[in-house]
């Protein structure tokens, strides 16, 4: 696979990923050209002894980790306790809702998450994080309650 | 609507289609150029070629005095001091972000508290022996001319307590709290992987 191919099949996933980390668009469009930099110089030294999407996937959650040390743009935004009423909200206006539920869950569920919504496997998930599988199995349902409850308590989407 | 396909669907809109394209992407990785790294790779290679040019002295410059070959030794103690460290910090600087999350947390969990004795320690040790040197290495070439002995003497005190008591301070202050946050802020992520592990 060249780094073409890797870099179209996984850009946007990378993306979607840092977006849910960092809730901020410009710092998750930094992170994604950052974590090709580290898969352009280092694609010859990968060995296949892992899924090159777990390789992948490494290199952009740890970028996200060390974001912390950059700055704090890192965006919670507070959600408000009772939204209006919308008759129609966008599809825009849902994502935004998404993304700052997942700002509120602390660092390591948020990276859980935004694997789980990537349709990546636990098993995958489990070796990028570094928790045996039992332990994602249990964080994936704790984080899902409390998304739901996020949803829940603001009515969305209903 | 909050289960888990619904979530998949709103996470799948966001748009990346202002990503760079393959080719953009090439480009920018090649004209892509670290500027903490050649900060640090220019300095290795200045303490190198200064440390280089203390030894040419020694040889070309054979001084009688105690105090000058002191002075020479210490000064290079410094300079090599200096340049293992950076060298140091560059190969961890290169190891790659491969390993999983948790191990990643404890690789820069350490790298905090190596820079944390860093500038406790390390730049302690090496700021005296470059000091000391240099205070000892000037003595055979002024001693004979009060003047001159005064000046330079004078000079280089002065110099070595502002950068002692000024600069230093302030830039241990700065770094220090900038890095006891990190490490404050690692610590709380790393318990969120270790505190939930069956």
């Amino acid at each position: 696979m060249d780094f073409e191919q890797i870099y179209n099949q996984y850009s946007p996933q990378i993306f979607r990923v840092c977006m849910g980390y960092v809730n901020d668009y410009e710092q998750a469009k930094d992170l994604t050209q950052e974590t090709f930099i580290s898969v352009w110089r280092n694609l010859s030294t990968f060995r296949n002894q892992s899924k090159i999407s777990t390789w992948i996937f490494r290199i952009a959650t740890n970028n996200c980790l060390r974001a912390l040390e950059k700055n704090s743009r890192i965006t919670k935004v507070e959600l408000p306790f009772h939204l209006p009423d919308v008759p129609e909200e966008t599809q825009e206006d849902k994502l935004t809702f998404l993304y700052n539920c997942i700002a509120e869950l602390e660092e390591i569920d948020r990276i859980i998450i935004s694997l789980v919504l990537e349709d990546l496997p636990q098993a995958e998930i489990a070796a990028i994080v570094g928790l045996s599988h039992g332990n994602i199995r249990i964080k994936v349902h704790r984080i899902k309650d409390k998304l739901a409850t996020k949803f829940k308590d603001h009515g969305q989407f209903e | 609507m909050d289960n888990l396909n619904d979530l998949k669907a709103i996470w799948l809109t966001a748009k990346t289609d202002s990503l760079p394209d393959s080719h953009e992407m090439v480009h920018i990785i090649r004209k892509f150029r670290n500027k903490k790294l050649l900060k640090i790779v220019a300095l290795v290679i200045t303490m190198i070629l200064l440390i280089g040019i203390m030894i040419w002295v020694i040889f070309v410059y054979k001084s009688t005095m105690l105090s000058t070959r002191f002075g020479e030794a210490f000064i290079i103690i410094s300079g090599i001091i200096f340049v293992s460290t950076n060298l140091n910090s560059l190969l961890r600087f290169y190891k790659l972000r491969v390993c999983s999350n948790k191990e990643f947390l404890q690789f820069l969990e350490q790298t905090r508290l190596r820079q944390q004795f860093y500038y406790r320690r390390t730049q302690v040790v090496a700021m005296a022996f470059c000091a000391t040197g240099l205070l000892a290495y000037l003595y055979e070439g002024a001693y004979k001319n009060t003047m001159l002995f005064i000046g330079a003497y004078t000079g280089t005190v002065l110099y070595l307590l502002v950068l002692w008591f000024v600069v230093r301070p302030r830039v241990f202050k700065k770094e220090e709290k900038k890095i006891n946050a990190q490490i404050e802020k690692l610590e709380s992520i790393s318990k969120q992987i270790n505190n939930d592990e069956i």
